[in-house]
C-alpha cells in the first residue's frame, strides 16, 4: 500500500516526472547505442566472414586480405597444398584486379574485378542468371542498375589504359552471365567477377592469387586449422575468423573506447537524474514519511517504497529509451556506413539481446540505487527532528 | 608493403657500400635498430633472397590521421632501391608536382589529366578533401552524438529548474501576494537558471580541458603518436558557453512560466 501510494505521488507530479522520464529515456537510448556499437562492427564482420562457410583467409605472408598488392605466386600449387591439409573442406582462390568498362574508344570508371573459381567462391551470390564461365562475367547489382545490364548482354572490358593513346588498351567483349549480390562491397560499389584464369591472363599475372578462402570441415576448429595450413604452406599467412575479428577490433579501438566513455556518461546522467528526482520527492514528503514512521510503519517498508520509485522511473525510462535507442542506432549506422570501404552488409550497431538486456538492467539498477541514499536519509533522520522540520 | 627481416649482420670491410634506408622511430625501437645497423629486406611474398641495407637514419613519421587505424611501420628507400625490390619496374604510385608561381592548380590538373590518360590530378585542397572522407564521417558521428548530449543536458537542466521552482512555490506565492510582479518573479527565475547554466558551463569547460588531456595522453600511448584526438579550442568553449546560456534561459523561462501563470493564492497548495 505504501509503495503504491509513493508511486501515485510520482505520477501526481506529472510534469516533472515526464521530464525525468524523457531524460532517462535519452540516456538509456545513448547507453543502448553505445552497447550495440562496442561490439557491433566486429560481430557483424565475423558474421559476414562466415556467412558463406569460408571462415579462413590465406594471404601472402605478412599481409591481411587486400591490404597490399602482393600476390601468392604459383596459386594452383599453393591451392592444392592447402586443400591437402587435414580438416580443409574447400579452397576458393581470388585474384583482385581493376578493369575498365570500355565505351567505344574511351574507358569509364574502374570496376573492382574478382577472379574466382565459380565452382568454389565466397564473394557473391547470384540473384539472376548463373555463375560466369569462360568469356563471361557476373556483375554487381549497382553496376547492373547503373549500366542497365541484363543477363545475356555484352560488355567490353579493358584491364589496362593506354596513357599515350588516351584510351582503353586491348578491350575484350564479355557476356553477362548473371547479376550477383556481392557480400563485401560497399554501398553502390560497381564490381564484376569472372573466372580467375581470365583475370590472370588479362592482367599478365599468370598463376597469381591474391588470397584463398578456406572452408573447414565440420567440427574442425578454425584456429588450429589455420596453424596447420601455415605450417604446411610457409609462404602464406592464414587467418581464422577470430584472428580477423581481433584485427578489426584493433583497428576500431577508437570506436570501442568512445562507446565505453559515452556509455559511462549516459549512466552517470541517469543516476543524477533519478537521484535528483527522488531526493527532491523525498524531501517534499519528509513530513509524510515521518508521520508514517510515527504511526509504526517499519523503516524497511518506507525505504522499499522509495527504492521502488527509482526502479519504476528507470524502468519506464528504459521502456521509452529502447525504441528511441533503436531509432538512433539506425540513424548513426547510416552515418558510419559512409566510411570508405566498409561493406554495406555490415552494421556498426548489432542487436545482441544479452548485451541489450544487460545495459537496460544496469540503468534500472542505477535507478534503484539512486533512490537508496535519499530513502536511507529519510528513514534514518530522528523522528522528532523530521516532524519539527516539516512543521517549520 | 615491405617485410623487414630482423636478422642483423655486421658490414663486411672493403665490400661495396650497401644501399641505405631510413627507418621509422617506432620500428627502430621495436626491433631494435640503430644507425649503422644492417637489415635484410624483401618484398612481401617475394621468393628472391632478401637484400641488405644499412640504416642511415631514424625518422619520426608525420602525424597523419589517415594512417592511425592501421598504424603500420614505415621504412624509406631511394626510389631505384625500392624498385629493385619490387616485381614491377618503372612504376610510381603518385607524383607530387610543384607549380610555377602564378600557375592555376585546377587548369594544370586538367592539362595533366588530358595528356596522361587514366591519371587523376588534384590540387592540395581537393586532395585533402578526398582523403578526409573518413574524418568527415567521424565528424558527422560526433555531431550526432553531440546533439543527443545537448538534448539530454537540456532535459536535465529543465528538470532541475522545474524541481527548484516547484520546491519554492509557496515562497513565490508569498512574493506575489506582497506585490512582487509576475515579470519580476519570471526574470528572477530565468536569471537563476542562467546563473546555474553559466556555472555548469564553466565547470564543464574545465572538465572538458582535463578530459581532453587525459584522452590525448591515452591515445598517444595507445598509438604512439603525436596526434591530438580531442581539442578544446576557444571557439568550442565559446560555443558551449553560448549553448549553455541559451539552454539555461529556455529552461528558466519554461520553469518560470509554470509558476507565474498560476494565481498566487494557489501556489501554496500542495
Amino acid at each position: 500500500m505504501i509503495v503504491s501510494a509513493f508511486l501515485r505521488g510520482l505520477f501526481r507530479r506529472g510534469g516533472r516526472t515526464a521530464l525525468a522520464l524523457a531524460g532517462i529515456a535519452v540516456s538509456a537510448a545513448l547507453l543502448l547505442d553505445m552497447t550495440m556499437l562496442a561490439s557491433g562492427l566486429t560481430g557483424s564482420f565475423g558474421q559476414l566472414l562466415g556467412v558463406s562457410g569460408y571462415g579462413l583467409r590465406v594471404t601472402p605472408r605478412g599481409s591481411l586480405p587486400f591490404d597490399s598488392e602482393a600476390g601468392i605466386a604459383a596459386g594452383d600449387d599453393v591451392g592444392r597444398r592447402i586443400a591437402a591439409v587435414p580438416g580443409v573442406r574447400a579452397v576458393a582462390p581470388v585474384l583482385g584486379a581493376q578493369f575498365y568498362l570500355a565505351r567505344g574508344d574511351s574507358a569509364g570508371e574502374p570496376l573492382f574485378t574478382s577472379g574466382v573459381d565459380p565452382r568454389s567462391q565466397f564473394l557473391y551470390r547470384i540473384v539472376d542468371g548463373r555463375e560466369p564461365g569462360p568469356g563471361e562475367v557476373a556483375v554487381s547489382e549497382p553496376l547492373a542498375r547503373a549500366e542497365r545490364l541484363r543477363v545475356g548482354d555484352t560488355i567490353r572490358l579493358a584491364a589496362e589504359l593506354d596513357v599515350s593513346l588516351g584510351r582503353a588498351r586491348q578491350t575484350r567483349a564479355y557476356r553477362v552471365s548473371g547479376v550477383a549480390d556481392f557480400l563485401y562491397d560497399y554501398a553502390d560499389q560497381r564490381s564484376i567477377a569472372m573466372p580467375i584464369a581470365e583475370v590472370q591472363r588479362a592482367t599478365g599475372r599468370p598463376g597469381e592469387v591474391s588470397l584463398f578462402g578456406v572452408a573447414a570441415a565440420e567440427g574442425v576448429d578454425g584456429d588450429s586449422l589455420a596453424d596447420r595450413i601455415t605450417a604446411a604452406v610457409p609462404e602464406v599467412s592464414t587467418y581464422s575468423t577470430r584472428e580477423l575479428m581481433a584485427e578489426m577490433d584493433r583497428r576500431l579501438l577508437y570506436f570501442q573506447q568512445l562507446a565505453t566513455i559515452l556509455g559511462s556518461i549516459a549512466l552517470v546522467v541517469t543516476a543524477l537524474l533519478v537521484s535528483t528526482i527522488i531526493t527532491i520527492g523525498v524531501r517534499e514528503r519528509f513530513g509524510e514519511i515521518a508521520t508514517l514512521r510515527a504511526m509504526g510503519v517499519a523503516r524497511g517498508r518506507v525505504l522499499l517504497a522509495v527504492v521502488v520509485e527509482g526502479l519504476v522511473l528507470a524502468g519506464i525510462g528504459c521502456l521509452v529509451g529502447l525504441p528511441l535507442g533503436l531509432w538512433m542506432a539506425g540513424r548513426l549506422d547510416r552515418i558510419l556506413l559512409g566510411f570508405p570501404g566498409i561493406p554495406a552488409k555490415m552494421t556498426f550497431f548489432a542487436w545482441e539481446p544479452g548485451r541489450v538486456l544487460l545495459a537496460m538492467g544496469i540503468v534500472i539498477a542505477v535507478g534503484a540505487l539512486a533512490g537508496l541514499l535519499p530513502g536511507w536519509n529519510a528513514t534514518h533522520t530522528p523522528l522528532g527532528r523530521a516532524l519539527r522540520e516539516e512543521a517549520e | 608493403m615491405l617485410w623487414v627481416a630482423t636478422a642483423l649482420q655486421a658490414g663486411v670491410p672493403g665490400a661495396a657500400p650497401l644501399p641505405e634506408l631510413l627507418v621509422e622511430r617506432r620500428l627502430a625501437e621495436s626491433v631494435p635498430l640503430a644507425v649503422g645497423d644492417t637489415v635484410r629486406v624483401r618484398a612481401l611474398a617475394d621468393t628472391a633472397a632478401p637484400r641488405p641495407f644499412v640504416v642511415a637514419g631514424v625518422f619520426e613519421r608525420e602525424a597523419d590521421p589517415n594512417r592511425i587505424a592501421r598504424n603500420d611501420y614505415e621504412v624509406r628507400f631511394h626510389l631505384p632501391d625500392l624498385e629493385a625490390l619490387l616485381p614491377t619496374r618503372d612504376r610510381v604510385d603518385r607524383f607530387a608536382v610543384v607549380l610555377a608561381p602564378g600557375a592555376d592548380a585546377d587548369s594544370a590538373a586538367r592539362w595533366i589529366e588530358s595528356v596522361a590518360f587514366g591519371t587523376r590530378a588534384y590540387g592540395s585542397a581537393a586532395l585533402a578533401e578526398r582523403t578526409s572522407a573518413t574524418f568527415a564521417v567521424v565528424s558527422r558521428f560526433h555531431d550526432a552524438i553531440g546533439i543527443v548530449t545537448i538534448l539530454a543536458s537540456a532535459i536535465f537542466l529543465l528538470c532541475v529548474m522545474v524541481i527548484r521552482v516547484d520546491e519554492r512555490r509557496r515562497d513565490m506565492g508569498v512574493l506575489r501576494l506582497i506585490g512582487v510582479s509576475r515579470s519580476t518573479v519570471f526574470r528572477a527565475i530565468v536569471l537563476e537558471a542562467i546563473a546555474i547554466a553559466v556555472v555548469g558551463s564553466a565547470a564543464g569547460a574545465g572538465l572538458g580541458i582535463v578530459v581532453a588531456r587525459i584522452v590525448n595522453a591515452h591515445y598517444a600511448r595507445v598509438y604512439d603518436t603525436t596526434l591530438r584526438f580531442a581539442l578544446v579550442t576557444p571557439r568550442i568553449v565559446l560555443l558551449a558557453a553560448l549553448l549553455g546560456l541559451a539552454l539555461g534561459a529556455v529552461a528558466g523561462a519554461l520553469a518560470a512560466w509554470r509558476v507565474v501563470r498560476v494565481a498566487p493564492q494557489k501556489l501554496g497548495e500542495r
